[in-house]
């Protein structure tokens, strides 16, 4: 043994240690090298996975703003449900149908579909969408491998059928699709937030990196719309398009004062709230998106303007017999030979004849003048849309035949909302602008159409009409004062105007002393025996009135018969 | 070590104490707000959630048939105007 060691220390002793420090050399120096490898080339890339592990970037859905009517009930709400999705990579298919009945959807289409995205190597799918927090509460505390769930909103409407031709409705997504829903949907749906954050391993946040945007909610909208009022003009409309198997129908109701729209319904109607069975005809706002003649419900403008020329008043007589009259090829007819009327007797029995002999008189000029005034033909100004745009012929377009018709509502269309406005021109004669947000009202001034002293006049004749005598009895509401103009308009059909398909429309204000109120009831295609203004759309302008009257607490201003009445209350 | 490099090596330490104190703070403010934000969020889900419940219990056509149906009530036939 001393003699090997001996050998060792002399001979390879040297070698051998510069070769074993050689290679711990080498190998220090390839750890360097690595180091630095890591540290400088490879740097960017395992900084950007390593945060990938660590830092979320975070969305922060903001909810979409409340729709509120005139005294703050909620008409549309956004409320948070949850999105549950898997990843198919991740997730195993017998687990996840365990939770398919708490989902209420079919547990073996739903192996069969997440199978499929699982062999096409996608990492994303739907389980269900829009599912209420409690039961996805439930299903996420199964702790199943692979399946997520993230917060979303959905659109609830309280008042459903009754306020959704106004209010329209969002897709899914939450981006409006119609009506207001759509016109408003900036202002509506706010600003989604979003940072990135570090998380740990339990999901919980520790530290926050950065905030590319803060989470702003969207801002909640007020309209002029009175629920109980819609509500009511809803339940009436529905009630009459019922009874009559009319095809469509509208209401439209205005504060005569101020242009604020208190109800806007249509019907056919649907639930936003339900999609499942919409029906895109159903979806259209016929108040303010369909054109309508409006018939007879034009003739106090006509005997508006014939005041305001100055060569009429309300007790100027003018000749209608025997009835009918001829303009160019045509016979323009009344119902039977009234004979010689007054300018009140003309409205009050909506004498054709005697407006036609009006206009002829004032000539096309004229006439479109005021007619304009009065805000017919004229596009809408809500900014909803699908808003309709009316149309009037210019006084160039009109001969005698069509100054004739426009008289009497035929040969123009308006929009039972624009109807609606220049009826509010007979209040004080001035015509309203209308509004549908709280922020809108009182915008712009009204627009001088007649005087004050015509205004009051046209009000008497058109109290007239629901009085005995009148063609809008049915109109009447018990204690009040009403004043309105019945119409009924044929439709225009393939061939021109059809003998047998109306619209009935009656158009009024209530009540005449002191204007409150403007209802226009349109009623399309009323079927049977009754089809007038006077008899299908009169009845419903009473009921609405009524109601609507005792809601606001409007002060009854028709004359008391009974005398002990009259002697209880004494002296007003 | 001279009298400097001891000031030096000092305020470093104290440096280096404050900025970990400092961070563990902002984290566990981070947390409390985290816990608030949270119960906010839960707070106005509740809140939409009882106004949607409030207004489906109230809607109109809802007390109406109640009213018919179940109190039996009917709108006053004829009305007489006292004044």
């Amino acid at each position: 043994m001393a003699h090997e060691q001996q050998e060792l220390k002399e001979g390879i002793q040297r070698w051998r240690f510069a070769l074993v420090l050689g290679a711990f050399a080498l190998l220090l120096f390839v750890v360097a090298a690595r180091l630095v490898m890591l540290h400088t080339v490879e740097q960017p890339f395992l900084f950007e996975q390593g945060e990938k592990r660590t830092v979320r970037s975070e969305v922060q859905p903001a909810s979409r703003g409340m729709i509120v009517d005139r005294h703050g009930e909620p008409l549309a709400v956004s409320t948070p449900v949850t999105t549950l999705w898997v990843n198919p990579q991740q997730v195993n298919t017998s687990e996840l149908s365990q939770v398919a009945p708490l989902l209420e959807i079919n547990a073996a289409e739903l192996k069969r579909r997440v199978e499929r995205a699982q062999r096409q190597g996608r990492s994303f799918y739907f389980v269900k969408r829009q599912v209420e927090p409690e039961i996805a509460s439930r299903v996420l505390g199964k702790k199943i491998a692979g399946l997520y769930g993230d917060t979303d909103y959905r659109r609830y409407y309280p008042a459903a059928e009754v306020t959704s031709h106004t209010l329209g409705l969002v897709n899914i997504d939450g981006k409006g699709q119609e009506g207001l829903e759509l016109a408003f949907d900036d202002y509506l749906s706010g600003k989604e937030g979003s940072r990135q954050v570090v998380k740990d391993l339990y999901g919980n946040v520790i530290k926050q990196l950065g905030v590319k945007a803060v989470a702003e909610p969207g801002h909640d909208l007020q309209l002029t719309i009175d629920l109980r009022l819609q509500y009511i003009a809803y339940r009436e409309l529905k009630a009459v398009v019922q009874s009559h198997k009319a095809t469509a129908g509208s209401a439209v109701m205005l504060d005569a004062k101020t242009g604020e729209v208190l109800a806007l319904v249509s019907q056919p109607s649907y639930n936003p709230n339900n999609r499942a069975d919409l029906k895109p005809g159903n979806m259209r706002n016929r108040a303010v998106a369909d054109l309508v003649e409006p018939g007879s419900t034009m003739k106090p403008f006509t005997v508006a303007a014939a005041i305001e020329s100055g060569r009429y008043s309300p007790g100027t007589k003018v000749d209608t017999s025997p009835g009918w009259i001829r303009v160019k090829r045509k016979a323009i007819r009344d119902h039977r030979n009234y004979g010689e009327l007054d300018l009140t007797g003309i409205i009050t029995k909506s004498s054709n004849v005697g407006v036609s002999k009006l206009a002829q008189d004032l000539g096309a000029d004229s006439m479109w003048q005021f007619f304009d005034l009065a805000g017919l033909g004229r596009p809408g100004t809500l900014g909803f849309p699908g808003e309709a745009v009316g149309s009037m012929p210019y006084p160039e377009q009109m001969d005698d035949l069509r100054l004739s018709t426009v008289s009497y509502g035929y040969g123009l269309s308006v929009s039972p909302l624009q109807l609606a406005e220049s009826y509010t021109s007979f209040t004080d004669g001035c015509r309203e602008h209308v509004s549908l947000l709280m922020s809108q009202v009182g915008q712009q001034p009204c627009e001088r159409v007649m005087s004050e002293k015509t205004a009051r006049q046209i009000l008497d004749m058109l109290g007239t009409v629901v009085g005995p005598k009148g063609t809008g009895k049915r109109a009447a509401v018990e204690g009040y004062l009403v004043g309105g103009k019945t119409g009924t308009a044929h439709k225009v059909g393939r061939g021109g105007y059809e003998d047998s398909e109306y619209t009935a429309v009656f158009a009024g204000i209530a009540p005449i002393s002191d204007p409150e109120l403007v209802l226009v009831v349109i009623v399309d295609e009323p079927q049977g025996k009754e089809y007038y203004g006077g008899e299908v759309a009169a009845p419903v302008f009473a009921r609405v009135m009524e109601q609507a009257l005792r809601l606001r607490q409007v002060i009854p201003d028709a004359p008391v018969e009974d005398e002990w009445l009259q002697v209880a209350g004494g002296s007003r | 070590m001279t009298w400097g490099s001891a000031v030096l090596w000092g305020a470093v330490l104290i440096s280096a104490i404050s900025q970990l104190s400092v961070v563990t703070w902002n984290r566990d403010l981070l947390q409390v707000w985290q816990k608030a934000d949270a119960e906010r969020q839960a707070m106005a889900e509740e809140h939409s959630r009882l106004v949607l419940e409030k207004s489906t219990l109230t809607a109109h056509g809802r007390i109406d048939t109640l009213a018919r149906k179940r109190l039996g009530m009917k709108e006053p036939e004829h009305t007489r105007v006292f004044r």
